[in-house]
């Protein structure tokens, strides 16, 4: 349980320093000090300059909003596409739930990072596409999990019940199965996070990131890591942050499945 | 068994052509031609080009074309290594990526296991935790930093072993080691937490208040059960490791088909970026068809007659 | 003991089971044959992976630095990268500049033993314009007489201005004077190909089984991605020292040094930029740092409103000081320009910006007034997209740009692409500002006629000016080449004003070479034959020699 507060008030202090943190520095995140380029930590640059003098503090924070920004609509797209799927596909049973998890199935199959990068080479950089591809690449997981949890509950007494009573399936879907399968969702959501993060550090390696004066983690990683000899104040600074950030988001993750695993009873809710 | 086999087949034929069909049209959809070079070509020179590789003919035609071609086990011209076809390129690359990846795999799922079993024998000892928060971090740190920073280490500081290309065995060590390390953590992970679990499960319970020996529960008992998720975990680790290849390729110099397909995807090169995924594609569906066999023979359940 | 003993004993066997199997993965598979004579091959880092070593379908510079080696031209180079007679001994000019004569050597042989004559330089200036060969790189023999028309199909490759005197007598007839053509000979759209073997085997010359060419190298492997592996001819016309070559596609700065201080490499073509200092102290027989005939600039679409309005772009250029660029931001020795044709040209004085000297303070004011008059204020800032090629260089330069530009108001945001693309998008106009490039030859004609309004789409700017485009057509009438370059000094002068481009500085190549190679020579061209290279220790060049005549 310790290990659950560590990880919340690391991402608490993250997620704090990236939305006031800039608040405190004198510099711009595109402000140039012509006077200290490529400079270590000091005094007035808390975690040095960049190649053309930038603060990388305020950089780093500036990237910390972009990377929790992409991770947080990719979650969301993928929730949007992954839940409906899940439900309906664990609701409906017999054939449609086969051909909807096959194509589940298939899609997990590929490597759909490719298939993101084909889809930036083509369609040009732009943010918003990178976000909603990532998000499309995501909803697999989520699909499975609700449609084991729709098909657990499927037949138990409670939705007999509403059926019996002459509920619509829309009505038994939003009323009861959804409530009933938010848990599991939240805690495979926090799952996620650390892999859109680290598939945004690929696709930035690989140059295909956001594109400058705007930054990431995954840019200000896949650019440090070029310089890390020379100015290793570059690579530490950014690859901590996103390291801590995703190791938080796995432990937070881990501890609330045990949490709802050892509930058992998922028909909590219905006590509303 | 054979019907179950004839299913899977098929489908892995559906999706494969859905995979050729996407990024045939994808790839054309891109603004700028394969031939845009860094300098200029004559109108006349770029109407000499398409005509030789049939880009002037209507999309329809040249997909029809392609697809009957790709049937024949053509992969086609390569735009841009204008000396090799396509097929040429992944006979001489998939060579290094196949070992690249395959190993990376062993290692994954045998270390992955050793670890994953170490750390839940006893839940909660200082050795699990101590092994779990090292997995933790190794989850957490990409590839891209991990293999620049085992290269600084093995190779030009300690210069025991190369920094990029191939030549001999020990041109793979570092590589397959920055691949497979995150799939190692997960594999670890995942062993540990379903072996913890399945401990808990009556049967195992009663076979150890009937006094068996702990060697023989696990290995009748609970590690089979811990297995099926391990396996069912291998598609897309499999998936993974291939995009992870990707980079793995790029920072050691390893002369695979990961290498094309980011050269291919950057510049345009149609033919070659197909050939590239038809193949991972292929490689993927038919590791998994394999995969789902396995789990359908170790898990009686799944038995399919 | 308790954590991996006792009842865990079998995990053992099961991992060393899977290690096992890896190991022989690792057998099995075939990977690529490693080189039976490492310790004497010349390992080179190339700065990636050539699409072609067809010398007629070649497209890039580090095509060119492999096609040296295997072939010859009529023209070639020394050491120090200065040109000299090559297949050919000696050449005359008549007076109109129009034919050109190329006696060349008695002992000319391809690989195989076959003589070469002038017959195959017909044959060979005839395929590269053929239009079946689909040439991208045709139109650098567009001088000689009827090459547009022969690439076009409406002449046939015979109608060239290309005809054989005997076996030993070439004659090259133009249709305009080009003062530099022995430099444009140097380039391998100008290399023999082997007639005969191509008439043999078709396009599958170029493999490594059925290579011939007459360059002191031959085609040995060639492992797409891994390496390309030459290997001394036999029948070149004087031995070479080193007998075997293999240059290693390295595209990533930081992969070619590291390769190099792990010793896997004898020279590499550049290191990060950040690495000098320590490169200085560290590897100080090692660093060779030359000056590339090249010319970094920013281009401006002039068709792009408000970049039409010279007022904007003389603003623009005033604000961007070239030596900060150099001294602060790059840091690694690159010289300043302030002009569109590089300084390191001989024979040639450029035409520099008019503002080159005046205090950065007195441009600022001068550029914030031009902006105002141009309707730009702090209520209607200048807006714009900066385009540049990815990697670290170009982001350094560019940014640093931004920065400068936003000390007179204007609100930039860069764009980035690969390399191919970023000059495709280029070629069609589509951008405002861009950043490119230009490595060219050792003439002020190369880089200048990039601003003529017919030169077609390496003109990406659109730029048109009439003056400037009389001055070049006039300068090109000339078979004089101190009158020529008089008259193209003319032609700079009169374009600076408008401020087609911003010169930024000139390329500075970084090198590290190993001690043990002799022979290596910097130069402008940053050209650098095997051929003239060879071991510091002469020990193992007999050892070299002795495994030769052990086969």
């Amino acid at each position: 349980m310790k290990i659950f507060w560590l990880a919340l008030t690391l991402l608490v202090v993250i997620v704090a320093a990236a939305v006031f943190g800039p608040g405190f520095s004198a510099w711009g995140p595109e402000d140039m000090d012509w006077s200290a380029i490529q400079a270590p930590p000091s005094a007035g640059h808390w975690f040095g300059t960049d190649l053309v003098g930038r603060d990388l503090f305020v950089r780093t924070m500036y990237g910390a909003r972009v990377s929790l920004a992409v991770a947080l609509i990719a979650i969301c797209v993928s929730l949007c596409i992954g839940v409906p799927w899940g439900i309906i596909a664990g609701y409906s049973g017999g054939m449609t739930d086969q051909i909807m998890m096959r194509v589940v199935d298939a899609l997990y199959s590929l490597p759909l990072i490719l298939i993101v990068i084909l889809l930036v080479v083509v369609f040009g950089r732009n943010q918003y596409l990178l976000f909603a591809a990532l998000g499309a690449f995501f909803w697999l997981d989520i699909a499975r999990i609700v449609r084991g949890q729709t098909l657990s509950i499927r037949n138990s007494a409670f939705i007999d019940a509403a059926k019996t009573m002459g509920a619509s399936p829309g009505r038994i879907i939003l009323r009861h199965i959804l409530p009933n399968v938010s848990g599991p969702v939240i805690v495979y959501a926090t799952l996620a996070i650390p892999g859109v993060i680290l598939a945004e550090s690929f696709i930035s390696f690989l140059g295909l990131g956001v594109q400058e004066p705007d930054t990431s983690w995954g840019v200000l990683v896949a650019d440090g890591v070029q310089t890390m000899e020379s100015s290793p104040w570059l690579i530490i600074y950014p690859a901590a942050t996103l390291g801590i950030t995703v190791w938080a988001c796995n432990t937070l993750g881990d501890q609330l499945r045990d949490m709802i695993d050892k509930q058992h009873a998922i028909q909590i809710k219905e006590a509303r | 068994m054979s019907g179950y086999l004839a299913e899977r087949s098929l489908f892995a034929l559906i999706t494969l052509l859905f995979v050729v069909t996407a990024v045939f049209f994808l790839l054309r959809l891109a603004p700028g031609g394969p031939f845009d070079g860094e300098r200029a070509l004559p109108p006349e020179i770029e109407a000499n080009l398409k005509a030789v590789y049939h880009l002037d003919a209507p999309l329809h035609h040249q997909y029809i074309r392609y697809l009957g071609r790709l049937v024949q086990g053509d992969l086609g011209p390569s735009f841009r290594q204008k000396d090799f076809s396509v097929n040429d390129l992944i006979r001489l690359g998939l060579p290094t990526s196949l070992r690249l990846g395959l190993s990376a795999l062993v290692v994954a799922v045998a270390l992955g296991m050793v670890i994953g079993i170490a750390a839940a024998r006893q839940p909660g000892s200082a050795a699990d935790i101590l092994l779990m928060a090292v997995n933790n971090i190794s989850l957490a740190i990409p590839t891209i930093i991990v293999a620049p920073l085992l290269v600084l280490v093995f190779a030009v500081t300690l210069s025991w072993l190369p920094a990029g290309g191939i030549g001999s065995v020990q041109h793979f060590v570092l590589p397959v080691t920055a691949l497979a390390l995150p799939y190692t953590a997960a594999i670890a992970r995942l062993i540990r937490g379903s072996m913890v679990e399945a401990q808990t499960q009556p049967h195992i319970t009663t076979a150890r208040a009937k006094g068996l020996n702990e060697t023989r529960i696990i290995l009748r008992h609970t590690l089979p059960l811990a297995a099926l998720p391990v396996i069912s975990f291998l598609g897309p680790t499999a998936a993974g490791l291939v995009t992870g290849s990707v980079v793995v390729e790029q920072i050691f110099d390893l002369p695979g088909i990961g290498r094309y397909f980011v050269q291919g995807a950057l510049a345009r090169d149609y033919t070659l970026v197909m050939g590239v995924v038809v193949v991972y594609s292929l490689a993927i569906l038919t590791f998994n068809l394999l995969v789902d066999l396995t789990y359908g023979w170790l898990d009686p359940r799944l038995r399919v007659g | 003991m308790t954590l991996f003993g006792g009842p865990f004993r079998w995990m053992w066997y099961l991992s060393g089971t899977l290690l096992i199997g890896w190991a022989v993965t690792l057998a099995v598979v075939p990977a690529a044959r490693a080189s039976s004579d490492q310790a004497q091959t010349l390992h080179l880092a190339n700065a990636g992976e050539p699409q072609t070593l067809d010398p007629h379908r070649y497209n890039l510079r580090l095509e060119e630095t492999l096609l040296n080696d295997l072939f010859l031209g009529l023209t070639t180079f020394n050491p120090a990268g200065q040109i000299v007679p090559g297949a050919a001994m000696r050449w005359q000019t008549s007076k109109d500049g129009l034919t050109w004569t190329f006696e060349l050597r008695r002992d000319l042989k391809w690989s195989d033993g076959k003589a070469l004559t002038a017959n195959d330089f017909v044959y060979s200036f005839r395929r590269l314009l053929d239009p079946k060969t689909a040439a991208s790189l045709a139109y650098f023999m567009y001088m000689l007489d009827n090459a547009p028309a022969v690439n076009r199909g409406e002449l046939p490759p015979s109608a060239l201005g290309v005809a054989a005197d005997g076996p030993y007598r070439l004659i090259l007839t133009l249709s305009r004077p080009y003062p530099y053509l022995a430099e444009r000979l140097l380039y391998p759209t100008a290399f023999p190909v082997p007639a005969h073997q191509i008439d043999a085997v078709g396009d599958a010359w170029v493999k490594p089984e059925n290579w011939v060419s007459n360059g002191a190298y031959t085609l040995q492997a060639w492992q797409p991605n891994a390496f390309v592996h030459l290997r001394a001819n036999p029948e070149f016309i004087s031995p070479v020292p080193i007998r075997n070559v293999r240059y290693h596609p390295v595209v990533n700065e930081q992969s070619a040094y590291n390769r190099f201080r792990n010793k896997e490499l004898h020279a590499i073509g550049s290191f990060p930029a950040g690495e000098l200092e320590t490169a200085r102290r560290q590897y100080p027989d090692s660093l060779r740092m030359s000056d590339l005939l090249s010319m970094m600039y920013l281009v401006f679409n002039t068709r792009h409103p408000p970049f039409n309005d010279v007022r904007v772009r003389q603003a623009l250029s005033l604000a961007v000081d070239q030596h900060t660029l150099t001294e602060k931001v790059l840091r690694s020795g690159n010289r300043p320009a302030h002009s569109f044709a590089p300084t390191l040209i001989e024979g040639y004085t450029p035409a520099k910006i008019p503002h080159f000297n005046q205090p950065y303070a007195q441009r600022i004011t001068r550029a914030k007034q031009l902006l105002a008059q141009a309707g730009f204020d702090q209520n209607n800032p200048l807006k714009l997209v900066l385009r540049h090629v990815a990697g670290i260089e170009g982001k350094k330069v560019n940014l640093a740009v931004l920065g400068m530009w936003r000390q007179i108001g204007v609100q930039g945001v860069l764009q980035q692409a690969e390399l191919r693309n970023h000059f495709a998008d280029l070629r069609q106009g589509n951008f405002q500002v861009a950043w490119a490039g230009w490595v060219g030859e050792n003439n002020p004609e190369h880089y200048l006629t990039l601003l003529k309004s017919d030169i077609g789409n390496v003109n990406y700017g659109r730029f048109t000016n009439e003056e400037f485009d009389n001055h070049i057509r006039a300068a090109q009438r000339e078979a004089d080449l101190i009158k020529r370059n008089r008259q193209l000094h003319i032609a700079e002068a009169a374009v600076v004003h408008h401020y087609p481009v911003i010169p930024l500085y000139t390329v500075t190549v970084r090198r590290l070479v190993s001690p043990k190679l002799k022979g290596w020579v910097e130069n402008g061209r940053d050209i650098h034959p095997s051929r003239y290279l060879s071991w510091q220790d002469q020990l193992a060049l007999n050892h070299n020699v002795n495994v030769r005549l052990s086969r």
